[in-house]
C-alpha cells in the first residue's frame, strides 16, 4: 500500500487514512456494505384478545423484557398487544401482568412502551409495519425503520392453525401474507437477517410459503400439533405462559448481554416431551451455520458497529486526552457538526475540512486501521475507490506546495 | 360424436325420464305400509337408544375456565355466614307478624358489607288463564285491581358494584326465603349466600355486578322472583306505584325506619338496578334429607321446555364434582329405576355392544346395563318436565327474559353439628363462588354450548341433532301414508265407476268426473277443519269455566266435558252434516278422512317439535300409531281374519290410551299408583298448564284431541 504513496510528502500519507475514514462514512448506506450487521430490531406481536388469552400477552411481554435486557433499545422494538390484560377488570392484580405463578416479576412495569395496542393490532397494521408502507401521519416510534444491515426478530403468539394465525379473533394472517411481506421487506432492503419465532398451534405451517433468503423461522409445533400453556396461576385464575415461550425464556434467563450461546444451542434446548409439541425450525433459507450464530445476533443488540464506533472512539479519545492538543470542548463539538455536514453533502467540501481532518486522523492509532483492514474484506475495494478519488486532490496539493 | 350419440339416444327414448327423486317417492308411497312399520319401529328403538348415544358434556365456552382459580372463601366468611344464620333462627326475629324483622336483619347485614340495599315490595299476581297471552312476553302494564295491604311481599335486594367494571352486566344470586315460617334450610341458604356476598365485596376481580335477591317466598318462590324481574326488566314510568306504597303504612314504616337508622348509607327506597343479567343462580338448601352424602340437585327446565345453556350446568357440575366433592343429581323418574324390562333392554344393548366390540375393537358404544337404566330414568324425567312446559323452580322466571338460570338445591346429610354446618357453608359457598367467578370471566352471553338437549346424567347429554332422529323417524311415515291413502281412494273410486259405465260414456264425462273426484278431499278437509275448530273452542272453554265462582275441580271438569260434547254436536249439525250425509255413502270416504287427518297431525307435530320438542315426541308416540292403524271397525269385523282382529284390538286400545285425560290418568297411575286418582286431578293439571302458558296445553287442545276425535270417527265409520 505504501508503494502507491509518494514518499516525498508525509502530509499525503497522513491525509490518506483520513480520507478513507470519510469515504467509509459516506458509504455507510451503500449496497456495497449490505452484508454488514449494523443494528437490531424486534417486532413482538400478541395477536389474541380476551381475558382467557392472558398468557399470550404475558408471552409477548416476557420476550419484550428479555430482548430489552439483552440490549435492544425500546425505540427499536415494535410491541403490539391486542388487548390490555393489566387493566382488565377480571385481573386480580390491577396494572400488573405476571408470567409465573410465583408473581416475582411484574412484566408490566414502568418502562413498557406499547406501540400498537388493542384494536390497532390488525393484520393490516402488522403488514404495514413489516413492509414500512405507512401513512404519513404515523409517528417514527410506530415504524420499523430497519435497513439492509438490520437483524430483525419477529415474534408472534396467538391462536393459529394450518397456515394461518388469528388476529383479534376476527382476522387471519395467512402464511402467504407473511411470505409476501417478508419478500417485500427483502426487496426493499429492510433486513439482512430475519428470525421469525411463532408460538401458536401448528406454527410450522406458517412458514411454508417463505422464500426470501436470510430468513430463519422457528415455530412451537408441527402441523397437526397443539401448543400448550405451561401452567395455570390459580390466584389470577388463568394460564400465564405458554410452554414454548416458557422454555425459550428459561434459556435466555441463563444468558447475559455478553454471552455467545449459539442459535443451535437455543434450538436444541427445546425438549419435545416438555413442550408437548415438536419445535420446528426452518433453516434452508438461512446461509450461515447455526452453530456460529450467537443468539444475541437477534435477541440482543449489535455490539460492534465499525464506522460509528471508530468515529466516536476518535472523538472520545480526543475528549479524554484533551491535555494532548489543548482543544476546547466547543471546538470538538464544532468538529462533529462539520463531520455531519460532510456526511450529508458531497465530497466538494472536503477541501475546507482537510486541515482539521488531518488533525483528527493524526489521533487515530494506526493499529485500529489495520484491524479494520483485516476485518472487512471489501475495504480493499474502498481503498481503491478512495485512491482514485484522491488523484485530482493529490495533483492539486502538489501543485500548491510547489 | 358424442352429440350425435346423445341425439340418437334421445330419439330412441322419446318419453321423458322420471327423475330419481320422484321415482323414490313413488316407490315409498307404493310401499307405505312396510316403510311405516320400519320407520316407526326404528323411531321407537332410536328413542330407547338415546341413553347409549349420549355424549359426555364438555365446557364449550373458552372464557369460562371453571375451577382455574382457587377458591378464596375462607373460614372468616363462613363464620360471617354463620352469624347471619344464628340471627335469623333466633326466635326473637320472628316476633313480627309480617316477618319484617328478618328482612331488616338481612338488609342490615348487607349494608354492613357496603352493598347497595333496597326493598322491593310486590303484590303477588295470581296466575290466570289469558287466552291471548300465550307466547307473549310478560306484561308490566298489568293492572292490579284487587290487592290489599295485607297481601304483599318484600324482596330484599343487595347489589355489589364491580369496582373496576363498567356496570353493564350482572350476575344474580337468588335465595328464596319465607320470613314467616322459614325452616333451617332456608336460613342456611341465606348463610351460604351471605358468606359468598361478604367475600365478593372484598375481591378485585369482579367484572360484573352481583345482585343478591332474597325473594320473599310466602306467596311462592316463583311469584316473588317473577315480580322482581318484571320490575327490573320493564320499568314502570307511571305515578301509580307511589300511592300504592303510601297506602300501606306498614311498608312505609319499614322504609322510613331504615332511612332513619342508617342515614348516609347506601340504602335506597327506589328500585335498584345493575346491568343486564349474564346468569342467575337460585340457591336452596333442603331441610330433610335421607341421603348419605352431600348432594346437590340441579333443576333447569323452564317454561315450554326451554333449557338454560348447557355450559351453565357443565360449570356447576364440574365445580361440584371435581372441586367440592359434592354429588350432583338431576331429576329422575324413580319408578323406572326398578323396572325389569328396562334392565333387560339395557342388558341386550350391553351384550350387543360387546359383540360389536369383538367384531371391531374401535366400536365402543356400549354402556353398562345399570347405567343404561339410570340414563333412561333421567332422560324420561328430562322429557317429561320439558313436555309439561312448567318451570321446575324460580329459575323459570329468568328464562322468560332469556337469562340463563338454574336452581341448585343442596341436600346435606343432616345433623345439627356445628362442624357439619361450617362444612356445608364452606363447600356450598365455594361452589357458588366458583360458578360466579367462572361466569364473571364470560365476555358475551352464554352462546357456545347447546340450548336444545336432554340430560341423561349430570355429565351426559343428548343433543338436538341426535334426538331429532328418533322423532323424524317416527313422523316420517305420516306424509307417505297420507299420499298413498289419497291415491288409493281416488283410484278405487275411479275403478268402481269405470266398471259401471260404458267406455263411450267415460270419454264424455271423464274430465268432469276427474275434476269432481280430485276435489273430493275437500269434504274430508272440511270435516278435519271443523274438528280442529272444535278443538280450539274446547281449549278456550276453561277460561269461561274458571270464571264460575266456587267450583270444585271435579265439577269444572264435568262442565268442561259436557260443554265440549255439546259444542261438537252443535258444530257437526250446523256445519258438517248436510254435506257429510250426502257423501257418506261414497266408498273409501274414510280413507280420505284418514289421509287428511294424518296430514294435519303431521303438520301439528312438526310445528310442535319446533316449539317444544318433548311434547311433540310424547305426542308422536301416542298419536302416530293411532293415526296409522285407524280403520273402520266394521271392515275389520267383516274381514274376520286374525290380522284384522289384531288390528281391531290395537285400535281399541290405542283409542283409549290416546284420549288425553286417559293418557294423563295412565301416566299418573304409573308414576304415583292408581289408588288416589281423582277426576278433578285432570282439571287441576290443565289449570296448571294454562297458568304457566304452556304450549303443551294448546297442543293437547288443538292437535291431539281433534286427532283422537277424527280417529274415533274413522273407527266407527259406517261404510
Amino acid at each position: 500500500m505504501e508503494t502507491f504513496i509518494n514518499p516525498k510528502s508525509l502530509f499525503h500519507l497522513l491525509l490518506l487514512p483520513c480520507l478513507l475514514l470519510y469515504s467509509s462514512i459516506a458509504y455507510n448506506s451503500s449496497p456495497v456494505e449490505a452484508a454488514m450487521h449494523t443494528n437490531n430490531w424486534a417486532v413482538l406481536v400478541c395477536t389474541s384478545r380476551f381475558w382467557f388469552n392472558y398468557r399470550h400477552m404475558a408471552n409477548t411481554l416476557s420476550l419484550y423484557r428479555t430482548v430489552k435486557r439483552l440490549g435492544i433499545p425500546d425505540e427499536r422494538i415494535i410491541l403490539m398487544l391486542a388487548d390490555d390484560m393489566a387493566c382488565n377488570t377480571r385481573n386480580k392484580y390491577p396494572a400488573q401482568v405476571f408470567n409465573n405463578e410465583n408473581h416475582r416479576l411484574n412484566l408490566y412495569g414502568d418502562n413498557v412502551e406499547v406501540d400498537y395496542r388493542g384494536y390497532e393490532v390488525t393484520v393490516e397494521n402488522f403488514l404495514r409495519v413489516l413492509t414500512g408502507r405507512h401513512e404519513t401521519a404515523v409517528p417514527r416510534s410506530k415504524r420499523l425503520l430497519s435497513d439492509e444491515g438490520s437483524h430483525i426478530l419477529l415474534y408472534m403468539t396467538g391462536h393459529g392453525g394450518d397456515e394461518f394465525l388469528k388476529f383479534q379473533d376476527s382476522e387471519e394472517l395467512q402464511s402467504h401474507d407473511l411470505a409476501d411481506a417478508v419478500k417485500q421487506m427483502k426487496e426493499k432492503h429492510r433486513f439482512k437477517e430475519l428470525l421469525i419465532m411463532v408460538d401458536t398451534c401448528q406454527a410450522a405451517t406458517l412458514f411454508n410459503q417463505l422464500q426470501s433468503p436470510g430468513v430463519l423461522a422457528i415455530g412451537s409445533s408441527m402441523k397437526g400439533e397443539n401448543s400448550y400453556s405451561h401452567h395455570l396461576d390459580s390466584d389470577v385464575g388463568v394460564s400465564v405462559v405458554d410452554r414454548f415461550t416458557y422454555y425459550t425464556l428459561a434459556f435466555f434467563e441463563r444468558l447475559n448481554i455478553y454471552d455467545n450461546a449459539s442459535l443451535s444451542s437455543l434450538f436444541s434446548s427445546y425438549n419435545p416431551s416438555l413442550l408437548m409439541s415438536t419445535a420446528y425450525y426452518r433453516k434452508d433459507l438461512y446461509k450461515r451455520r447455526l452453530e456460529e450464530v450467537p443468539v444475541t445476533n437477534f435477541f440482543g443488540s449489535v455490539m460492534e458497529t465499525i464506522h460509528t464506533d471508530a468515529a466516536y472512539k476518535a472523538l472520545s479519545r480526543r475528549n479524554s486526552g484533551r491535555f494532548e492538543d489543548e482543544m476546547s470542548l466547543d471546538q470538538s463539538v464544532h468538529h462533529i457538526e462539520r463531520r455531519m455536514l460532510i456526511k450529508v453533502n458531497d465530497g466538494y467540501e472536503i477541501h475546507d475540512i482537510n486541515p482539521e481532518g488531518e488533525e483528527g486522523a493524526s489521533k487515530c492509532p494506526w493499529s485500529t486501521f489495520r484491524n479494520k483492514f483485516q476485518k472487512a474484506e471489501n475495504v480493499d475495494s474502498l481503498v481503491n475507490y478512495g485512491l482514485v478519488a484522491m488523484i485530482p486532490l493529490l495533483v492539486i496539493s502538489t501543485w500548491l506546495v510547489q | 360424436m358424442a352429440e350425435t350419440k346423445e341425439k340418437s339416444l334421445s330419439d330412441e327414448k322419446p318419453k321423458p325420464r322420471v327423475r330419481p327423486i320422484v321415482r323414490l317417492g313413488i316407490f315409498l308411497i307404493s310401499h307405505s305400509f312396510h316403510v311405516s312399520v320400519v320407520c316407526c319401529t326404528a323411531g321407537v328403538l332410536a328413542l330407547f337408544l338415546l341413553p347409549v348415544l349420549a355424549k359426555n358434556t364438555y365446557i364449550s365456552e373458552n372464557a369460562l375456565m371453571p375451577g382455574s382459580a382457587s377458591p378464596m372463601l375462607s373460614n372468616q366468611h363462613v363464620s360471617d355466614g354463620n352469624r347471619l344464620v344464628k340471627d335469623l333462627t333466633n326466635p326473637n326475629s320472628k316476633s313480627s307478624e309480617t316477618g319484617i324483622e328478618s328482612h331488616k336483619i338481612i338488609a342490615q347485614y348487607m349494608l354492613d358489607l357496603g352493598a347497595e340495599v333496597s326493598f322491593h315490595k310486590f303484590h303477588p299476581q295470581m296466575n290466570q288463564f289469558h287466552p291471548l297471552h300465550f307466547f307473549s312476553s310478560p306484561d308490566s302494564g298489568k293492572i292490579q285491581e284487587n290487592y290489599s295491604c295485607s297481601s304483599y311481599g318484600i324482596n330484599t335486594v343487595g347489589i355489589i358494584r364491580a369496582p373496576r367494571g363498567d356496570g353493564k352486566e350482572a350476575i344474580v344470586l337468588v335465595t328464596p326465603y319465607n320470613a314467616l315460617k322459614s325452616g333451617f334450610g332456608e336460613a342456611l341458604s341465606l348463610g351460604i349466600a351471605y358468606s359468598v356476598f361478604s367475600l365478593l365485596t372484598q375481591v378485585t376481580w369482579l367484572a360484573k355486578d352481583i345482585i343478591w335477591l332474597v325473594a320473599d317466598s310466602q306467596y311462592g318462590e316463583y311469584a316473588a322472583v317473577a315480580a322482581w324481574l318484571r320490575e327490573y326488566q320493564t320499568p314502570k314510568f307511571s305515578s301509580l306505584s307511589a300511592p300504592n306504597a303510601e297506602m300501606c303504612p306498614d311498608v312505609n314504616n319499614l322504609f322510613e325506619l331504615k332511612g332513619h337508622s342508617i342515614s348516609g348509607s347506601k340504602f335506597s327506597n327506589s328500585f335498584r338496578r345493575a346491568g343486564t343479567m349474564a346468569a342467575a343462580l337460585v340457591l336452596k338448601v333442603r331441610d330433610q334429607n335421607e341421603q348419605f352424602e352431600d348432594t346437590i340437585s340441579i333443576y333447569a327446565e323452564a317454561s315450554n321446555g326451554q333449557m338454560p345453556n348447557l355450559d351453565l350446568i357443565n360449570v356447576v357440575n364440574y365445580l361440584a364434582v371435581h372441586r367440592q366433592g359434592l354429588r350432583v343429581n338431576v331429576e329422575k323418574l324413580w319408578s323406572l329405576l326398578n323396572s325389569s324390562w328396562l334392565k333387560s333392554l339395557g342388558e341386550i344393548f350391553e351384550s350387543l355392544a360387546k359383540v360389536a366390540k369383538s367384531l371391531y375393537p374401535k366400536w365402543k358404544f356400549g354402556i353398562p346395563a345399570t347405567e343404561y337404566v339410570e340414563g333412561t330414568a333421567t332422560l324420561a324425567s328430562s322429557l317429561y318436565y320439558q313436555a309439561l312446559g312448567v318451570p321446575t323452580g324460580p329459575h323459570g322466571a329468568f328464562r322468560d327474559y332469556q337469562v340463563d338460570a338454574i336452581t341448585l338445591e343442596i341436600s346435606p346429610k343432616f345433623s345439627l353439628d356445628k362442624v357439619w354446618r361450617n362444612d356445608i357453608l364452606l363447600r356450598g359457598g365455594r361452589l357458588i363462588e366458583g360458578v360466579i367467578r367462572s361466569v364473571n370471566n364470560l365476555l358475551e352471553k352464554f352462546h357456545q354450548s347447546f340450548f336444545l338437549y336432554l340430560l341423561t346424567s349430570p355429565s351426559k347429554f343428548v343433543s338436538v341433532g341426535v334426538y331429532m332422529i328418533a322423532f323424524a323417524l317416527l313422523i316420517a311415515p305420516l306424509p307417505m301414508v297420507a299420499a298413498s291413502l289419497y291415491v288409493d281412494a281416488n283410484s278405487s273410486s275411479k275403478r268402481s265407476k269405470g266398471d259401471s259405465s260404458t267406455p263411450s260414456a267415460i270419454t264424455d264425462t271423464d274430465e268432469h268426473s276427474i275434476a269432481i273426484r280430485s276435489w273430493r278431499w275437500l269434504n274430508s278437509a272440511k270435516l278435519v277443519f271443523i274438528v280442529h275448530l272444535w278443538g280450539a273452542i274446547v281449549s278456550l272453554l276453561p277460561y269461561f269455566i274458571s270464571q264460575i265462582p266456587d267450583c270444585s275441580p271435579t265439577t269444572s271438569f264435568m262442565i268442561w266435558v259436557l260443554l265440549s260434547i255439546l259444542s261438537l254436536l252443535t258444530l257437526n249439525s250446523v256445519l258438517a252434516s248436510p254435506l257429510a250425509c250426502a257423501k257418506a255413502t261414497q266408498e273409501k270416504e274414510w280413507a280420505l278422512v284418514k289421509s287428511v287427518t294424518i296430514s294435519s297431525v303431521f303438520i301439528g307435530l312438526g310445528l310442535m317439535s319446533v316449539i317444544n320438542f318433548a311434547t311433540a315426541e310424547i305426542g308422536a308416540l301416542l298419536m302416530v300409531p293411532m293415526c296409522l292403524l285407524a280403520q273402520p271397525l266394521k271392515l275389520d269385523v267383516r274381514a274376520g281374519t286374525l290380522r284384522s282382529f289384531c288390528r281391531m284390538i290395537c285400535n281399541l286400545v290405542l283409542g283409549h290410551i290416546a284420549f288425553p285425560p286417559a293418557a294423563f290418568f295412565l301416566l299418573k297411575g304409573m308414576l304415583d299408583g292408581f289408588g288416589n286418582a281423582n277426576v278433578g286431578d285432570f282439571w287441576m293439571w290443565v289449570e296448571s298448564l294454562w297458568a304457566w302458558n304452556s304450549a303443551t296445553y294448546l297442543f293437547i287442545g288443538m292437535v291431539q284431541l281433534p286427532c283422537w276425535v277424527l280417529c274415533i270417527s274413522i273407527l266407527f265409520h259406517t261404510c
